[in-house]
C-alpha cells in the first residue's frame, strides 16, 4: 500500500522527524492532517484498494477490475532513539524507513525480500524475513496501527509505548489481512539497535544440528543441500559461534543466494527435514518452517470453523465488501 | 471490612426466587456434565469472587472441568440457560479480568494443569491453561528451554491467565510478552464449538485470530490447549543491582542505558519504600538507605553480556550510581530476584491492603510521571510505593491503605484515576500487563475514540453476539447503541 | 490433579451452627490474597480448588469469624489443610496462617464434635508411654500372626471404616527393641511417644553420632512421653499445655535439648508462645533440631570409613524443618560432609505425611506423596534423608529407601553396618 511516490520528503510532517518533544503539537496535527486526507480518499462509497511498491499485487487474489487505487501518507514522522520506537506513514518504503534508523544506529528488522516495499504493505502481507528466528515475527514489531475503515473512518489500535495491552489487539489483526479489514494509514514501530557483528556462513552440513549448536541465530536458509547462516552480536560472541560452525566444515560468505520470492509455503519446522535432497530451486527456513519457492504455492486451508469466524469478521467490517475486493487472506 | 465477605454474605440478598429456580436447573444441568465439581455452596461462590483485584461479587455456579470436552459442555449448557460464563486460572489478576459479573457460571480451569507434549524439534509445547507459568520453565529446564514470559506472580499464574492478558513480566524487555509466544491455541468459542487458531507451522492461512485472542481476557472464549514457544535459556546471564541517592539519577540511567543500544533482558526499578518492604521479606541485601535501584539483568553469548556489564556501568557512573553489586551466582541473582518478585505481597508489611496499577509511558516520561504519582498519593492521604519494570515504562504504582479506614475506598480509587490520567497525559497507556478486565474499562475512552471503541466491539461481538462470554469487561458500557448484555457491573466494583 | 477432590460430599444447603473464632480483625486482614502461597499448598497442587488452599481458607476464617458461625463445609476446608506450613515461607505479607489454623481448630474442637470421642482417646494415649508400649507391641504381634487380615476385614463393616483404612496403610511395628542407655550429661535427646515405641533404632542411631563428637547424651525419664505436637494440630491445644509441662519438668537444667523428630522440635520451640511463661520461653530456648546442634560441630565428627564413589542422597525437607523451624540447612551440612547431597527440585512441598493426616485424609495424602515420589524419582537418587519419623513412614510406603539423615550417618560412620 504506499507512498505518494518516492517523494516522501514533501509530506508535510517528515520535515519534523526526530525533533525536539516542543514541536510536538504541530507535529501531530500535521500526522492527523494526513491521516485524515487519506481517510477523505479512501471515503465511504466504492471499492478501493491501497497500493505500495506493488512487490506484491498478486498475493491472496489480485483486486477487482474497477476498483480505485489509493496511496497512504508516507515518511518517517517520529524516531525517538531512547524510546526504541518510530512513528511512520504506512506508505513508507522499508529502505527510507532503515535509511532514517541507520543514523542512530537502529533498525526494524522488517527485511522484505525488495526494499522497495512499503511499511504498509509488508505488514498487509503478514510475510515475516529471513531473520524472523532471532527477531520473531513483523507483526510482533508493530505497536500501534491507525487504520481507515470501511465507513472511511480512522481507527487507532493498540498504543505508542512498547509494552501496551490495552483493547483489543486490533493490530496484529490487520497484519495479513491484506487490507481487506481496514487501510493502514500510520504505523508505530519497535526499533532495535542494530548489531554490532554480523557474519554469514556457508556449508554442506545438517542445518537441523547447526540450529541445535547455535545460541539464537539470526537465519538459517537451506535449500536441501546447502546452508547458509547468519550470526549477529557482541562481535567476540560471533567470532565464537562462527569457529563453532567452522569446525563442522562451515565457512564465512558474502550472504544466501536471491530468496525466491514466488511462493510461500508454510509448515511445521520439523517438516522441512522431509525436502532433504529435493530440487526444485527452493530456499527453507529452517527454525520457522517457511519454503521460499520460485513457483506459486497453493495457500493452505482453513478450518470451516476458523473460516466462519473470518467470513463473519469481514462481514462486520466491510459489509459492503469496498476494501480489497478481489483479494482474500483465507 | 465490609467489601470483602459482603462477597459472601450479600449474595442472599436481592436474588428473587425466579433466580433461584434458574440457578437450580442450571446447576443440575452442570453437575450432569461435572457431577460433584459444580459448585454451589455459599462459601465456595465466595472464594470464586474475587481475583487478585479488590472487588468481587460471587458467581452463581463454581465449575472446575477436567477436560476441553468438559468446558465446551459447560458453555453449550451457560447457552442453553443464556446465562454467561467466565474463565478463570489461578485468580492472580490484577485489573478484575475474572472478577464475576452478571451471576455467571465460573469455569476454574485449575485442574486441568498437564503439560501435553514437549516438542523440542519444532520448539513448542502443549500445555492445559491450567499449567502454572513457573512449573512450565522449570519442566523445560532440562532440555535447555524456558517459556519466556515471566510475570511477578510467574510462581502462581497460570498459563491460560497469561493468555487471556497477554501477560508480560520483567524478561519481556527483550523477549516480547505472551502473545509472541503463542504458536496456537485451542478454544472453545462461546458458540460451544472447540476450533485451533493459530498453528504451529510458519505462516497459519488466513486471518491471525490467534493474535485477536491473546489478551482478550476471556471475551471471545476459553482457551483449553496452548502450543507455547520455547526460549533457548541463556549461555551467559549477568545480574546488577545498582543503587542511587535520587530516583531521578535512576530512571535518568534507565534511558541512558538503552540509549546506548543495550537491551537488557531485565531493567527493574524500586524507589525507596519498595527497597525496605522486599528487603524485609527477602533478605536480599537490597541497599535500605537508598532512594532508588534498578536490577538489571542481562543475558545471552558472554562476549555480549559482559561487554553490557561494562557498558552499565559506565552509564551508571555517570548518573552518580552509589554501590555497582553483580550477582556472583545463581544464588545471589535468585535471591534479588524473589525480593523483586514478591514485592507486591510484602506491601501488606506496611498495610493491609493494597491497589496494584499498571500503566506505560514513554521513558523519558518516569521521572515526571514518578513524581506527580508521589503528588498524587499525598493529596489523596495514601502511601505510594513504586517497583516496576522501568525498561519499558511500564509504572506499578502501589497505593497502600487499610479499607477499615472510612472512605478510603474512593480515594484510592479516585487517586488510581489521576495516575491513569496522568500517564496517558505523558504519552503512555492504560495498562502494560494487566489488561483491562473491570478496573480501566471506564477509562478507555481516555485512550481511545468512541468509534476506536466502537469498532473493538464489532469484533468482539464476531466472536461472541449473544454477550456471554465475561461480559462486560474491557469495553465500557455505552459504546455500542445495543447493550448485548443488559447486566450492571456489581455495586462496590470499580465504575 | 485431576481426580483429586479434599474433601467428602458436599451438599449445597448445610445447616449452620454458632463458632466463635478468636482471631483478631488485623491478622484476619494480613492475607491481601495474592496468591503467591497456591502453589506451596500441597492440597491445592492436588486439588486446584481454591477451598484446599491457604488463601481460600483465611478468607473462610474471615467469613465466620465475621458471622459467627459456620457449617459442615467450613469444617470439612478446615480439616483438609495438612497444616505443613508451606504457605508462610512463600507469603511476601509474612501472614501467620499456622497460628490462625491452629486457632481455628482450637475452636472447632472446644465448641464442636469436631474431634470425635474415639479419636481424643486415641491422642491421649499419646502420653502414655505403658499403654502405647503395649498396644504397639500388640500391634506387631498382630501384624506378624496375620490378624491384620481380620482388623482389614472388620474395617469393612461401617462404623469401623476409618479403623481398616488407617491399619491398611501402617508400617511394620517392632515387637520388642532394647532400650537406650545415656551417657553423660552434655545435652538431652528427646526421644517422644510414637516414634519411641516404633523407631528407636533412629534415636540410638542419633544417639552414636552426637557421641561420636564427644558429647554426654543423656534421656529422659520415661515420663517425658509425647511432645503433644499431634493434638495441636487436632486443636487440642489444652492437651498440648498439659503434655509440655510434663515434658518441661522431665528435661531439668541448662542443657540443650536435641530432637531428632522434625514436628517435635517444632512444636517444643513453640511452648513459649503456647504456656506464655517465662519458664516456657527459656526451655524453648534450649530446644533444637539435633542437625542445628551438630551442624556447628560438624569438623570434630571423624571422617568414617573410605568410600569408592561418595553415595548420592536426595534430601526431603519435612515441613516442620523447613517452613517451620528453618532448619533445614543443616541437615545438608552435615550430611554433605560424607556424601553427595541432591535438592529436589519442588521447592520443598510438603509430602503429604502430617502426623496423622495421611490416616485421616489417604486419597489427599497419597496424592501429595505420588508429586514428592516423582521429584525423588527426577534426582536420580536411590536414598532419600528425611529426619522426621511421620515423612520417613509415609514416603517408605510407596517403596523409596527413606531413612533418617544421622541413620545414614551413623551407618557411614560405623563402617557401613546398621547400628
Amino acid at each position: 500500500m504506499s507512498s505518494q511516490p518516492s517523494g516522501a520528503g514533501a509530506s508535510p510532517a517528515a520535515a519534523a522527524s526526530t525533533g525536539p518533544a516542543a514541536a510536538g503539537a504541530s507535529l501531530a496535527a500535521n500526522i492527523a492532517a494526513e491521516v485524515t486526507a487519506f481517510a477523505g480518499e479512501v471515503g465511504s462509497s466504492g471499492a478501493v484498494t491501497v497500493v505500495g511498491a506493488r512487490t506484491h499485487r498478486d498475493v491472496g487474489g489480485v483486486p477487482l477490475a474497477g476498483t480505485r487505487e489509493v496511496c497512504a501518507p508516507a515518511g518517517v514522522w517520529e524516531h525517538e532513539p531512547s524510546e526504541m520506537t518510530v512513528r511512520c506513514g504506512a506508505g513508507t518504503t522499508v529502505a527510507e524507513l532503515a535509511a532514517h534508523l541507520a543514523r542512530t544506529g537502529q533498525m526494524v528488522p522488517l527485511d522484505p525480500v525488495d526494499d522497495a516495499a512499503t511499511v504498509g504493505g509488508v505488514l498487509a502481507c503478514g510475510f515475516s524475513g529471513h531473520r524472523r528466528l532471532r527477531y520473531g515475527h513483523v507483526r510482533d514489531l508493530v505497536l500501534q496501527t491507525r487504520h481507515v475503515d470501511a465507513a472511511g473512518k480512522v481507527v487507532t489500535a493498540g498504543g505508542p509505548t512498547v509494552k501496551n495491552v490495552s483493547g483489543y489487539d486490533l493490530a496484529r489483526l490487520l497484519v495479513g489481512s491484506l487490507g481487506t479489514l481496514g487501510l493502514l494509514a500510520e504505523v508505530i514501530l519497535r526499533t532495535l539497535p542494530v548489531p554490532p557483528a554480523a557474519q554469514w556462513l556457508e556449508g554442506d552440513g545438517d542445518p537441523f544440528a547447526a540450529f541445535d549448536l547455535l545460541y539464537r541465530p539470526s537465519s538459517i536458509l537451506w535449500n536441501g543441500s546447502h546452508v547458509w547462516i547468519l550470526l549477529e552480536g557482541d562481535p567476540a560472541d560471533v567470532a565464537a559461534e562462527a569457529s563453532k560452525l567452522e569446525t563442522a566444515g562451515f565457512a564465512p560468505c558474502d550472504g544466501p543466494p536471491p530468496i525466491p520470492a514466488a511462493g510461500r509455503e508454510s509448515m511445521r519446522p520439523s517438516d522441512l527435514r522431509a525436502l532433504a535432497g529435493t530440487a526444485g530451486g527452493w530456499l527453507a527456513e529452517v527454525g520457522i518452517g517457511l519454503v521460499h519457492r520460485p513457483e506459486p504455492v497453493q495457500a493452505a486451508p482453513v478450518s470451516p470453523a476458523n473460516a466462519l469466524l473470518m467470513d463473519q469478521l469481514k462481514q462486520r467490517l466491510d459489509p459492503d465488501n469496498r476494501l480489497n475486493p478481489g483479494r482474500r487472506p483465507w | 471490612m465490609p467489601s470483602r465477605s459482603a462477597a459472601l454474605v450479600g449474595y442472599g440478598r436481592g436474588v428473587t426466587s425466579e433466580d433461584a429456580a434458574a440457578d437450580a436447573a442450571l446447576l443440575a444441568d452442570l453437575r450432569g456434565v461435572l457431577g460433584d465439581r459444580a459448585r454451589d455452596n455459599d462459601f465456595e461462590r465466595g472464594l470464586y469472587s474475587r481475583d487478585g483485584s479488590i472487588e468481587g461479587s460471587p458467581p452463581a455456579i463454581v465449575c472446575l472441568p477436567d477436560s476441553a470436552a468438559e468446558v465446551a459442555e459447560i458453555v453449550r449448557v451457560c447457552r442453553r440457560h443464556s446465562r454467561p460464563f467466565l474463565a478463570r486460572g489461578s485468580g492472580t489478576g490484577l485489573a478484575g479480568g475474572a472478577v464475576p459479573v452478571g451471576r455467571p457460571v465460573v469455569v476454574a480451569t485449575s485442574k486441568m494443569d498437564r503439560i501435553v507434549e514437549i516438542d523440542t524439534a519444532n520448539r513448542i509445547a502443549w500445555v492445559e491453561p491450567g499449567v502454572l507459568n513457573l512449573d512450565l520453565s522449570r519442566a523445560l529446564a532440562p532440555q535447555g528451554f524456558h517459556f519466556a514470559p515471566d510475570p511477578s506472580s510467574q510462581q502462581v499464574c497460570s498459563i491460560g491467565g497469561n493468555i487471556a492478558n497477554n501477560s508480560g513480566g520483567p524478561h519481556c524487555l527483550a523477549y516480547g510478552v505472551t502473545t509472541a509466544h503463542i504458536a496456537a491455541l485451542e478454544v472453545v468459542l462461546p458458540s460451544g464449538d472447540t476450533t485451533v487458531l493459530g498453528g504451529v507451522e510458519a505462516e497459519p492461512a488466513g486471518l491471525d485470530l490467534r493474535g485477536l485472542f491473546v489478551g482478550s481476557e476471556g471475551t471471545m472464549g476459553i482457551a483449553t490447549k496452548a502450543a507455547v514457544r520455547l526460549t533457548s535459556n541463556a549461555p551467559a546471564v549477568r545480574t546488577l543491582l545498582l543503587d542511587f541517592d535520587d530516583v531521578s539519577e535512576g530512571s535518568a540511567a534507565v534511558s541512558a542505558i538503552i540509549a546506548a543500544g543495550l537491551v537488557p533482558s531485565a531493567l527493574e526499578m524500586m524507589d525507596q519504600r519498595a527497597i525496605e518492604i522486599v528487603e524485609a521479606f527477602a533478605h536480599a541485601g537490597y541497599p535500605t538507605g537508598a532512594a532508588a535501584v534498578l536490577l538489571v539483568e542481562l543475558d545471552g553469548l558472554p562476549g555480549g553480556v559482559e561487554a553490557g556489564v561494562e557498558i552499565v556501568r559506565e552509564v551508571a557512573q555517570k548518573h552518580h550510581v552509589g554501590h555497582v553489586r553483580v550477582a556472583a551466582d545463581d544464588a545471589e541473582r535468585a535471591l534479588l530476584w524473589k525480593g523483586r518478585k514478591n514485592a507486591f505481597g510484602a506491601v501488606a508489611r506496611i498495610k493491609p491492603d493494597y491497589y496494584l496499577h499498571d500503566t506505560v509511558v514513554p521513558r523519558s516520561k518516569l521521572t515526571e510521571v514518578l513524581e506527580k504519582v508521589y503528588r498524587i498519593a499525598d493529596a489523596y492521604g495514601l502511601i505510594a510505593v513504586n517497583v516496576f519494570h522501568a525498561g519499558d515504562g511500564n509504572l506499578h504504582p502501589i497505593l497502600a491503605f487499610d479499607r477499615r479506614e472510612p472512605g478510603v475506598d474512593e480515594r484510592v480509587k479516585a487517586a488510581g484515576r489521576d495516575i491513569v490520567a496522568a500517564s496517558i497525559e505523558a504519552g503512555g497507556v492504560l495498562s502494560g500487563e494487566h489488561g483491562i478486565g473491570l478496573e480501566k474499562r471506564d477509562y478507555m475512552g481516555m485512550l481511545f475514540s468512541t468509534h476506536d471503541m466502537y469498532t473493538q466491539d464489532v469484533v468482539r461481538e464476531t466472536f461472541d453476539p449473544d454477550g456471554l462470554a465475561n461480559p462486560l469487561k474491557i469495553i465500557p458500557t455505552g459504546s455500542r447503541c445495543s447493550d448485548s448484555f443488559h447486566q450492571h457491573v456489581p455495586e462496590g466494583a470499580w465504575v | 490433579m485431576s481426580a483429586v477432590r479434599p474433601v467428602g460430599e458436599r451438599s449445597g444447603t448445610a445447616s449452620t451452627f454458632p463458632l466463635q473464632l478468636d482471631i483478631d480483625s488485623d491478622t484476619l486482614a494480613s492475607c491481601v490474597a495474592c496468591g503467591m502461597c497456591l502453589p506451596h499448598c500441597p492440597t491445592y497442587r492436588v486439588t486446584g480448588e481454591e477451598s484446599a488452599s491457604p488463601r481460600g481458607r483465611i478468607a473462610l476464617m474471615r467469613d465466620v469469624a465475621e458471622r459467627g458461625e459456620a457449617d459442615a463445609a467450613f469444617v470439612e476446608f478446615m480439616d483438609a489443610c495438612i497444616q505443613c506450613r508451606g504457605c508462610e515461607t512463600a507469603c511476601p505479607a509474612g501472614v501467620r496462617y499456622g497460628h490462625m489454623m491452629e486457632t481455628t481448630r482450637e475452636a472447632l474442637a472446644s465448641q464442636t464434635s469436631y474431634q470425635p470421642r474415639l479419636r481424643r482417646l486415641a491422642y491421649r494415649a499419646l502420653g502414655m508411654p505403658r499403654l502405647l508400649g503395649f498396644g504397639s507391641r500388640l500391634l506387631g504381634l498382630s501384624q506378624r500372626l496375620g490378624l491384620m487380615r481380620l482388623v482389614s476385614l472388620l474395617g469393612r463393616v461401617r462404623p469401623f471404616r476409618q479403623l481398616g483404612a488407617m491399619t491398611a496403610s501402617l508400617p511394620r511395628v517392632p515387637v520388642r527393641q532394647a532400650p537406650l542407655t545415656a551417657s553423660g550429661d552434655d545435652v538431652w535427646l528427646f526421644t517422644g511417644c510414637v516414634m519411641d515405641a516404633w523407631m528407636r533404632d533412629t534415636h540410638r542411631a542419633v544417639q552414636s553420632v552426637i557421641e561420636a563428637t564427644g558429647a554426654g547424651v543423656a534421656l529422659p525419664p520415661a515420663g517425658a512421653a509425647c511432645c503433644g505436637s499431634l493434638h495441636l494440630h487436632a486443636g487440642l491445644a489444652s492437651d498440648t499445655r498439659r503434655l509440655a509441662r510434663k515434658v518441661m519438668a522431665a528435661l531439668p537444667g541448662e542443657a540443650p535439648i536435641l530432637i531428632d523428630s522434625a514436628g517435635c522440635g517444632a512444636t517444643m520451640k513453640e511452648y513459649g508462645h503456647l504456656l506464655g511463661t517465662e519458664e516456657a520461653r527459656q526451655f524453648a530456648g534450649r530446644v533444637q533440631d539435633v542437625h542445628e546442634w551438630l551442624a556447628a560441630r560438624v569438623d570434630e565428627l571423624p571422617e568414617g570409613a573410605p568410600t569408592s564413589a561418595p553415595l548420592q542422597i536426595a534430601v526431603q525437607d519435612p515441613c516442620h524443618l523447613r517452613h517451620v523451624q528453618q532448619a533445614h540447612l543443616p541437615v545438608r551440612r552435615v550430611l554433605s560432609r560424607f556424601f553427595d547431597v541432591v535438592e529436589l527440585d519442588d521447592d520443598g512441598l510438603c509430602c503429604g505425611a502430617g502426623g496423622a493426616y495421611s490416616q485421616q485424609h489417604p486419597e489427599v495424602a497419597g496424592a501429595v506423596r505420588e508429586r514428592k515420589a516423582a521429584a525423588v524419582e527426577r534426582t536420580g537418587a536411590s536414598v532419600v534423608a528425611s529426619a522426621n519419623p511421620g515423612c520417613t513412614l509415609h514416603l517408605q510406603a510407596v517403596g523409596l529407601d527413606v531413612r533418617h539423615p544421622l541413620e545414614i550417618v551413623a551407618e557411614h560412620l560405623n563402617g557401613g553396618a546398621p547400628q
